[in-house]
C-alpha cells in the first residue's frame, strides 16, 4: 500500500503559514507585486469573494477589498516542504518528495492500519497550517488520485451534481450548468474531471472508503472534483517538474488542456526567469487548472481530517468514472480519444490495450497504464534530514516580537518533527537575527536537559527574546538546534536532581535577562587569598552530597559585606580608633580588634594588593570591619 | 470590638463563605535553631516567613548561613535574592555554596521581580529575600498587593519563602520573627555553631496554627 499526502494550492499555503491571522482572511498568491500580476491561486474565503485565479491585482482586490495579497516565496515553500517530509516520516521510513505538496509514503510492511496514521498525519499538517488529504491505495497514482479526490470542495458537491447529470456531450448540458463548467474547468472542464459520478444519483458522505459491496458499483463515496496531478503523473516517468502547462490553444475545443504544473505554479523558484514567460504561463496554467475549488480544504468546510482520507478499495470503480485528463493524455491524443467519443478511464481501459498501443504506441501504452492506476515502484527515498536548521528572511522588516515568535514556533515544531523521525533530541539551540542595519544578534542555549520537545525549544527561545532589544529591525531569522542521542541514564534513588530541569533553565533565564546572566549562578571561590573574589557558575543539574563537616568550625558571625566598602573617616585619639564616620554608619567605636595585616599578588605589576582590617564594635550595637588601603578608611562589612 | 478581633471575624467568615478557597497547609521545615522551631515547628512551606532584624549584627546572616547548612544537608536547592548584594560567599563553607543560587541585584524592585519568579519554581525548596539593607524609601514604596501576590506565588509550592527586612514590612506573612538584640564584640572570637544555638528569634505574629511536621 501506499500513501499520498497532499497539499492543494502548496504555494499559496506556504507562504501563509509564516504569517499570523491569515488562516481565516482570504488570500490570494500573486505572481507578482506589479499591478499586472495575476492570481495564482486564491484560498476559498477569497474565491467566494469572487477572487479567481487569472485575475489582476485591481480587479482582485475589487473584488475583495480585504484580499490579503502575498507573492511565491521560495523559502516558504522549502520550509512547508521540509514540515511535509517530517509529516511523512511519521508514516513511513520510506517517503518520496514526489512533487511540490505531495509527499508518497511506502506503507508496505506496515502493521497497523493506514487510515488512522493518515488521518493523524493530516491533522498535524492542518495544525502547522498545511490543509492536506491523504489517499491510501496500491500504487503510488492511485493514492494520488484518491488525494486529490478526498479533497473535501464545497464547489466539488456542486460539480458532482452537474456531473451526474452530466450527458455524453457538453452540448447538453443545462446552460447555467455549461457556463459553471467552462468557468471551472475551462472549455475542457468536462473532460478533466475525475470523479463524482455516482450511479444511484446519491450524494455520498465525505469519508470515503470504497468498497464493492456498497451497492452503487463499488463506489461508496467519490465526491470530488480533481484530477490526476501531472506533476506526479511525471514523475512516474522521470518528467517531474518538466514543461509548463500547455498553452489552451494547443487543445481543441472540449479537449482538456494538459495540466502538467498544476502543483508546481511558476513563480520565483521556478527554473524560467523569463517574468512573461512566467506570467504567461501561470495565466496558462491557470486557465488549465480544473479546480480551484478542489482546493477547498478539509478545515474550511468542516471536515474533519479523518474525512480528508480517501481508502481506495475497489481500484476499478473507483477509476471508472474518472475522466480521461486524469491520466494526462498528451493534447493529440485527447482530442483523438474524444473523437472516439471516449470521456473516462473506464471507457479507455475498456478497450484492448494491445490495440491501443497498435495505433499510439509507448504513448499509448503508458497512457493505458495510467489510466488503470499504474503499478507499485520503488520511491525515490528522501534521506533524513542531518542537520536541523531553518531559516527565513522577512518580507517586511520585524519590530515586534509576535511575528518572531510566530515564526520561531513554525520552525520548532518543523525541526522537532525532524529531530523525532531521526531519533535525535536537540541539546543547544542557536539563533541568529541579522538586523537591517547589517549587524547579527546571535545567542546560544544550552539546553539543561537534551529534547525534542517543541514547548521546550519554544520556550527557551520566547524566554531570551521576550527581553531582548535590538537596534535595529530584523530582517531574517535562523535557528539550529545541535542533534544529539536522547539521554538513556536513569537517575538514581537518592539522587536529588532537578524536578523540571527546562522549567528551572527558563527560571533562570528569566532572572538572567532581569539582572544580568553575571548576577545569577551558584558562587565559586577562586583560588586566591585577595578578598571578595567570586564568580557565579551555571547550577549543577545534580546537588552532590554534602562534604564531611570541618573539623574546626568556624569562628564568629559571617560577614555582610558592602559593596563597594563605604568610603569611611576614623577619628583617632591616643592611636586608638574612636570615632566612624561613613554614609550609612556612624558612631562612637567602643571595642577594636588588632589590625589584621594581609597582602597578595606583589609578584605581578598592577595586581598587587595589601590591605589591613581591625574588627570594631560601636557604642550603641554593631559589629563592623574596618579597612584601611593605602591611606584610605573604608568599612568593608558588617558582621551579622 | 477591638480591631485585631474584628479582624478575626471577618476571617472566619471569609472562611465559611468561601470554603473552596485552598487552605495554606500546615507544613513546616525544620531549621534547627532551636528558638525558632520551638515556637512554629519550623519555616511553614508554602508561605512567607518574615524575618525581622531590627538591629546591627542581630544574626541575620548567621540564620541565613544555618538554613543553608540544614538545606546542604538535604540537598535542597537554594535561592538567595540579594537586594544589595551584600552576601560574602567567603564568610561560608565552601560546601554550602553548592546548592545555592545566589541572585545578586541592583535594588528592591529588582529583587522582589527575581523572587517572584523564583518562588513559582518547582525546584526550589527554599527562597531567601534579603532586604535587609534595603532602603527605608524603597520598602515604604512596595504595594501591599505585591506581597500577596509573592504569598499567591508561593502557596501552590513546597518551598518556604523567607524575607530578611529590618522592619515589619511583609503584610502577607504567615509568621514573623524578629532578632531585635546586637552581638557583643566577645562573639567575634566564639564558634558559629554555638552561636547559632543562641540564636533567639523572637515570635511576632502567627496567622495561624501550624501543626509540626517533624
Amino acid at each position: 500500500m501506499f500513501s499520498v499526502l497532499h497539499i492543494a494550492d502548496f504555494a499559496l499555503h506556504a507562504v501563509l503559514r509564516t504569517e499570523r491571522d491569515t488562516a481565516h482572511r482570504p488570500a490570494a498568491l500573486f505572481a507578482g507585486t506589479s499591478k499586472k500580476s495575476i492570481v495564482l491561486a486564491a484560498n476559498p474565503l477569497a474565491r467566494r469573494a469572487g477572487v479567481e485565479p487569472g485575475m489582476t491585482a485591481p480587479q482582485a482586490v475589487a473584488r475583495c477589498p480585504s484580499l490579503i495579497i502575498r507573492a511565491p516565496r521560495p523559502e516558504a515553500e522549502n520550509e512547508a516542504r521540509a514540515v511535509l517530509l517530517a509529516i511523512g516520516f511519521t508514516l513511513s521510513p520510506a517517503i518520496e518528495d514526489t512533487a511540490p505538496g505531495i509527499c508518497t509514503c511506502d506503507l508496505r510492511g506496515l502493521r497497523l492500519a493506514p487510515e488512522p496514521l493518515a488521518a493523524s498525519a493530516v491533522e498535524r499538517l492542518g495544525e502547522l497550517g498545511l490543509p492536506a488529504t491523504a489517499g491510501i491505495a496500491r500504487t503510488p497514482l492511485l493514492a494520488l488520485y484518491a488525494a486529490r479526490a478526498a479533497s473535501p470542495s464545497e464547489d466539488a458537491f456542486n460539480w458532482i451534481e452537474v456531473e451526474r447529470d452530466l450527458p455524453s456531450s457538453p452540448s447538453r448540458l443545462r446552460r447555467g450548468e455549461q457556463a459553471m463548467a467552462r468557468r471551472r474547468f475551462g472549455e475542457g472542464g468536462r473532460a478533466r474531471s475525475i470523479g463524482g459520478r455516482q450511479p444511484d444519483g446519491a450524494r455520498r458522505s465525505p469519508s470515503t472508503i470504497l468498497c464493492p459491496a456498497a451497492g452503487d458499483g463499488g463506489i461508496v463515496s467519490t465526491r470530488t472534483a480533481g484530477s490526476g496531478d501531472p506533476a506526479l503523473q511525471r514523475s512516474h516517468t522521470g518528467n517531474v517538474g518538466q514543461g509548463l502547462p500547455t498553452p489552451p490553444s494547443a487543445a481543441p475545443r472540449g479537449i482538456a488542456p494538459e495540466r502538467r504544473g498544476r502543483e508546481a505554479p511558476p513563480c520565483r523558484n521556478s527554473t524560467l526567469a523569463d517574468t512573461d514567460r512566467t506570467e504567461l504561463a501561470a495565466e496558462r496554467w491557470e486557465e488549465a487548472s480544473p479546480s480551484p475549488h478542489d482546493t477547498i480544504v478539509a478545515e474550511d468546510v468542516g471536515l474533519s481530517a479523518r474525512d480528508a482520507v480517501l481508502t481506495v478499495a475497489d481500484e476499478k470503480h473507483f477509476l471508472s468514472p474518472l475522466p480521461l485528463a486524469a491520466a494526462d493524455p498528451s493534447p493529440e491524443l485527447a482530442a483523438i480519444l474524444d473523437g472516439w467519443g471516449l470521456r473516462t478511464l473506464g471507457d479507455l481501459t475498456a478497450l484492448p490495450r494491445d490495440e491501443i498501443v497498435r495505433r499510439f504506441g509507448g504513448e499509448g501504452l503508458a497512457l493505458w497504464q495510467r489510466a488503470a492506476g499504474g503499478a507499485p515502484r520503488p520511491l525515490r527515498p528522501v534521506v533524513p534530514p542531518q542537520t536541523f536548521s531553518a531559516q527565513m528572511e522577512f518580507e517586511h522588516e520585524v519590530e515586534t516580537l509576535e511575528p518572531l515568535l510566530f515564526v520561531l514556533r513554525r520552525f520548532s515544531e518543523r525541526l522537532a518533527l525532524e529531530l523525532q523521525a531521526s531519533q535525535h533530541v536537540a541539546a543547544e539551540l542557536h539563533l541568529a537575527l541579522r538586523l537591517e542595519d547589517e549587524t547579527q544578534h546571535a545567542r546560544s542555549f544550552r539546553l539543561p536537559e537534551p529534547t525534542a520537545d517543541v514547548e521546550i525549544l519554544f520556550r527557551a527561545l520566547h524566554t531570551h527574546l521576550e527581553s531582548l532589544t535590538t537596534a535595529a529591525s530584523i530582517v531574517a531569522v535562523a535557528l539550529t538546534l545541535t542533534p544529539a542521542r536522547p539521554l538513556v541514564r536513569q537517575q538514581g534513588l537518592f539522587e536529588t536532581g532537578l524536578r523540571d530541569p527546562h522549567g528551572f533553565a527558563e527560571t533562570l533565564a528569566r532572572v538572567s535577562a532581569l539582572v544580568g546572566a553575571d548576577h545569577v549562578g551558584t558562587p565559586r571561590r577562586e583560588d586566591t587569598h585577595r578578598p571578595d573574589v567570586v564568580t557565579l557558575a551555571a547550577p549543577p543539574a545534580v546537588v552532590s552530597p554534602p562534604a564531611a563537616p570541618p573539623v574546626h568550625d568556624r569562628v564568629g558571625l559571617p560577614l555582610r559585606r558592602f559593596r563597594p566598602p563605604l568610603p569611611a573617616r576614623v577619628e583617632f585619639t591616643e592611636g586608638r580608633a574612636t570615632y566612624l564616620w561613613t554614609e550609612h554608619v556612624r558612631g562612637e567605636i567602643a571595642q577594636q580588634s588588632v589590625p589584621y595585616p594581609s597582602s597578595g599578588d606583589w609578584w605581578q605589576r598592577d595586581h598587587a594588593w595589601a590591605r589591613r582590617e581591625w574588627d570594631i564594635a560601636l557604642a550603641e550595637g554593631g559589629l563592623y570591619r574596618l579597612l584601611l588601603v593605602g591611606d584610605a578608611w573604608f568599612l568593608e562589612g558588617e558582621y551579622d | 470590638m477591638a480591631a485585631s478581633a474584628k479582624l478575626a471575624e471577618l476571617r472566619r467568615k471569609l472562611a465559611e463563605r468561601f470554603p473552596s478557597v485552598p487552605r495554606t497547609a500546615a507544613r513546616v521545615w525544620p531549621t534547627g535553631i532551636a528558638a525558632l522551631d520551638q515556637a512554629t515547628g519550623g519555616l511553614p512551606l508554602s508561605a512567607i516567613t518574615e524575618i525581622v532584624c531590627a538591629a546591627p549584627s542581630c544574626g541575620g546572616h548567621l540564620l541565613l548561613v544555618q538554613l543553608l547548612a540544614r538545606t546542604r544537608a538535604t540537598r535542597t536547592r537554594v535561592a538567595l535574592v540579594d537586594s544589595t548584594n551584600c552576601f560574602d560567599p567567603a564568610s561560608v563553607e565552601e560546601d554550602l555554596l553548592a546548592h545555592l543560587l545566589w541572585v545578586r541585584c541592583r535594588g528592591t524592585h529588582q529583587a522582589l521581580q527575581a523572587a517572584d519568579l523564583l518562588a513559582r519554581d518547582a525546584n526550589l525548596g527554599l527562597v531567601v529575600l534579603d532586604l535587609r539593607r534595603a532602603p527605608e524609601s524603597d520598602l515604604r514604596r512596595i504595594p501591599g498587593p505585591q506581597w500577596y501576590r509573592l504569598q499567591r506565588a508561593v502557596e501552590p509550592t513546597d518551598l518556604a519563602l523567607v524575607v530578611e527586612t529590618p522592619r515589619p514590612s511583609v503584610p502577607s506573612a504567615q509568621v514573623r520573627f524578629a532578632l531585635r538584640s546586637s552581638h557583643v564584640f566577645a562573639v567575634l572570637e566564639r564558634e558559629r555553631a554555638t552561636l547559632t544555638a543562641e540564636l533567639a528569634p523572637a515570635l511576632q505574629r502567627q496567622r495561624q496554627q501550624i501543626a509540626s511536621a517533624g
